[in-house]
């Protein structure tokens, strides 16, 4: 019985399905399992009739239920329930329409336990036996789901021990109403009815939750629980549930909150500007106007260097050129400036010397009988040459305030490594106005007449070189070159000499070995000719493999002939003097044997050509007079001589500096025997006097020590007294009156028979080195 | 930024130039060429539309440096405004146009 119902429900569930679903719910679905449960329960326990009878009423019932849905589903025609249901089913195109007896009709269907599809035959070879043998028929149970509960069964063990400890689990309360109304109410309608038991379902979860104990999948316990209470017929006691080992509790804290506090901040707010401006078509115009000229522009410009590399080298030389040049312009203006600024400070520096120099004659001298004195001014000296001889002095004749000073020295064993060539402004006393730097010391120095800014230098090391101040200091205009092209020894004295006759500037130059070469100024170089050797008149001397050689003598000293440019003179270091002409090359015109040691300086009267003075490292001063082997005066000086040179304003006043530190100015129309001027102008232990000029013009002298320094000194009246014309011949002028000054005095001395002149000889040595 | 200048012709004709001038800036010049870029952008895109020329490049400008922005693109106008330091460009371009492009949040 209870089997047939079963499958007949089943059949109906089949057939239902699609529509069943659409408003009945998953809830209801969980009763029908429920239902189904109890079934099974049912099944195995035949012995609770109750249960069963009430099972078989809610079968029906909900067989009921399902009929009418179906039909009202089904037919789509609502009788009174009409206004339920007004959506069209949809049903599928194979249907089967059966009428209500074919519905109604009963069809058995019995299910059994046995799988008929399962093969009974199956077999697998077994290699033990060697034979096949029969397989083990499988299990027709296939589980679909599993589900692990975390009910226990009331009857339990462990349900046991809960109840003995906790008493009996709580009854809900719902699920027993439910029970109750479907004993008793079954004439109200089943809709209603199952609506009912949803609400009572939905009462019944509110109140579980209520109680705080766990959801959904303890509903199948609840259920159990129930039936079991059900059948017990006690729904009271303590609400208590039974929990297993997988069951929890909950626990809760309450924490303390944290106390909430609010910070705030205000920042500087960004720097703001303002700008304003009228946008008017003619402004943008002219804006793009004046931006497209600056372009232009940029682009021309651009263009240009572009080009500049491009073009040739040279021309890119010629334009650096011209940037340096254009700088050294600037330089040179600027330089200009410089020096000016410097001489107006160096003149108030030196004012007081300025004075003196131009403006101070020694009133003292109106007191004296014939003496004279030497007034120092300004001392020229330059850093570099500290330590050097002053080798040389000579005056640039058309700037007569710029002399050209030479650093070198005499010494042999000091050598300088470099010598230097100054030339100094007497506007400018600190500082030279040009310095030349030369290889080796500087010897001896000429300035060109007529061009003054060549200069010609002559070297320790036998060069000689050549300066154009125009051009510059720093580089030679021309230098001798090679060893050929070159003096072997230390070029002693150099003078330019007349221009050639197609207008070649020339000099000439004296060594110490013996030579005197004239150098020509070419296009690019410098050629020479050797002028004349000089050979000391003794016998040849045999070297030690039988070569002879001829002595040469070693020029210290040149001059020549103010008038006859060809004749010229040369002093030799043993105190020779040759009188040579350029013309001849082999042949003297006159040997003076002037001096015991070498001849340091000589030079020729400014007013009388014929007479020369010369003097000596054998402390002696000589005047002599051309072509007569004898020595007009002789003056000693109780020191070796350096310089002695005559004054250009007098014909009988020279001047002469001694290596003790002493210059001595002679005037012979004053005294013929004694100097009238002696004075002693460096200290005369630490230094010793090389070199003295007269300026052409203006009353100093320039006198170079060994110890770098030259100093200016002004000449005392008395030193420089002008002829004074005898009253008879007022209009005769200066020059006439020296020169009949000098002739004078030199009649005097020539009338002297010869025996007479050896005698004055000795008379004259004598009192000039008193 | 277009610098080119577009010739409309020989010798005293007159000359049309459609790059980008700028009159007046303080920004970067990052932000400038950038800013340029958009500009240059839009009123080619928009040539006809100043409106939606500016309207793009304010919502440019936002979205790359931040807001707020503010454009104004016209032939004629006058304006003064402030703005945040640092952040202004007035530029012309096109030959006829003039665009005013800042920030002030």
């Amino acid at each position: 019985m209870a089997e047939q119902n079963n499958i007949k429900r089943v059949s109906i569930v089949s057939k239902e399905t699609s529509s069943f679903d659409d408003h009945i719910g998953d809830s209801d679905d969980a009763t029908l399992d429920d239902f189904f449960s109890d079934e099974c329960l049912d099944d195995d326990d035949n012995d609770e009739h109750e249960l069963d009878e009430e099972a078989k009423k809610a079968r029906r019932r909900l067989k009921q239920i399902r009929a009418s849905t179906f039909v009202r589903g089904g037919i789509g025609e609502g009788d009174e329930d009409s206004w339920l249901r007004s959506r069209q089913l949809i049903r599928p195109d194979d249907q089967m329409d059966l009428t209500d007896s074919e519905l109604c009709e009963e069809i058995p269907k019995v299910l059994s336990c046995e799988n008929k599809n399962i093969p009974q035959n199956l077999v697998i070879f077994s290699f033990r036996e060697g034979a096949y043998i029969p397989l083990p028929r499988t299990s027709n149970v296939i589980t679909l789901f599993e589900h692990e509960g975390t009910a226990i069964h009331v009857e339990s063990a462990e349900a046991k021990a809960q109840i003995a400890r906790d008493g009996e689990p709580l009854a809900i309360p719902g699920f027993a109403d439910l029970k109750s109304g479907s004993q008793t109410g079954t004439t109200t309608p089943d809709i209603d009815r199952t609506a009912d038991a949803e609400n009572a379902e939905g009462e019944n979860e509110e109140n579980e939750d209520d109680a705080g104990s766990e959801a959904g999948g303890e509903a199948d316990a609840e259920g159990e629980e129930e039936q079991k209470e059900v059948a017990v017929g006690t729904p009271t006691g303590p609400k208590k549930k039974l929990t297993n080992q997988f069951n929890f509790c909950e626990r809760a804290a309450l924490t303390y909150n944290s106390p909430s506090r609010s910070v705030e901040t205000q920042t500087v707010p960004p720097p703001r500007s303002s700008f304003g401006a009228n946008v008017v078509q003619w402004h943008i115009y002219d804006s793009y106007n004046e931006d497209f000229e600056r372009l232009k522009r940029e682009k021309e410009k651009e263009m240009l260097k572009e080009k500049k590399p491009g073009l040739q080298k040279h021309v890119e030389m010629k334009r650096g050129d011209a940037k340096t040049k254009a700088a050294e312009e600037f330089n040179r203006k600027y330089f200009q400036k410089c020096q000016i600024l410097e001489r107006m400070v160096n003149q108030n520096i030196f004012d007081e010397i300025s004075h003196d120099y131009r403006y101070y004659e020694d009133p003292s001298d109106e007191y004296r009988e014939d003496d004279g004195t030497l007034l120092p001014l300004w001392k020229f000296t330059y850093d570099k040459c500290k330590k050097m001889s002053v080798t040389d002095i000579c005056l640039n004749t058309y700037y007569y305030d710029l002399f050209a000073v030479c650093f070198g020295s005499f010494d042999f064993i000091k050598q300088v490594s470099e010598g230097h060539v100054c030339l100094f402004s007497i506007k400018n006393p600190s500082f030279p106005e040009y310095r030349i730097t030369t290889e080796s010391g500087a010897m001896c120095c000429d300035i060109h007449k007529k061009y003054p800014y060549l200069i010609v230098i002559g070297q320790y090391d036998g060069n000689v070189c050549v300066y154009n101040l125009q051009v510059g200091t720093k580089e030679a205009v021309y230098v001798s070159q090679g060893v050929n092209g070159k003096h072997s020894e230390a070029v002693n004295e150099i003078k330019w000499g007349e221009d050639m006759q197609d207008g070649e500037v020339n000099f000439y130059s004296l060594s110490a070995d013996g030579r005197v070469f004239n150098w020509v100024l070419m296009q690019n170089k410098l050629t020479l000719t050797t002028i004349i050797t000089l050979f000391v008149d003794v016998n040849p001397v045999s070297g030690p493999d039988g070569t002879v050689m001829k002595m040469k003598a070693s020029g210290t000293c040149m001059v020549f002939h103010p008038t006859n440019k060809e004749i010229f003179q040369v002093g030799t270091e043993d105190g020779l003097i040759f009188k040579c002409s350029t013309a001849y090359s082999s042949k003297y015109l006159m040997i003076y044997q002037a001096h015991y040691l070498s001849v340091h300086r000589m030079d020729f009267n400014k007013f009388n050509s014929n007479i020369f003075i010369s003097c000596s490292g054998d402390w002696r001063v000589k005047i002599w007079e051309d072509m007569r082997s004898d020595p007009l005066f002789i003056f000693d000086l109780g020191a070796s001589v350096g310089d002695v040179k005559w004054a250009p304003y007098s014909s009988t006043v020279f001047a002469a500096v001694t290596t003790e530190g002493r210059v001595y100015v002679f005037d012979l129309n004053v005294n013929k025997y004694k100097a009238i001027c002696s004075q002693q102008v460096v200290p005369r232990k630490k230094n010793k006097l090389t070199r003295i000029v007269f300026n052409h013009k203006l009353p100093f002298i320039i006198v170079g020590d060994d110890k770098g320094t030259s100093i200016t000194m002004k000449l005392s009246p008395n030193l420089r007294l002008p002829c004074k014309p005898p009253k008879k011949q007022q209009w005769l002028d200066q020059l006439t009156l020296q020169i009949q000054k000098l002739e004078r005095l030199l009649s005097l001395v020539r009338e002297l028979p010869d025996g007479i002149e050896e005698a004055q000889d000795d008379v004259a040595t004598e009192v000039g080195s008193n | 930024m277009d610098d080119q200048p577009k010739e409309g012709g020989e010798g005293d004709k007159k000359i049309v130039h459609t790059y980008a001038l700028v009159k007046h800036s303080d920004m970067s010049d990052e932000l400038k060429n950038e800013a340029i870029e958009i500009i240059t952008t839009a009123c080619e895109k928009y040539a006809q539309n100043y409106e939606l020329a500016a309207k793009i490049v304010k919502e440019a400008m936002d979205k790359k440096f931040g807001t707020f922005w503010h454009c104004c693109v016209g032939e004629g106008f006058g304006f003064e405004v402030s703005y945040e330091t640092k952040n202004i460009l007035y530029l012309f371009f096109g030959g006829n146009l003039a665009i005013v492009l800042w920030k002030c949040s």
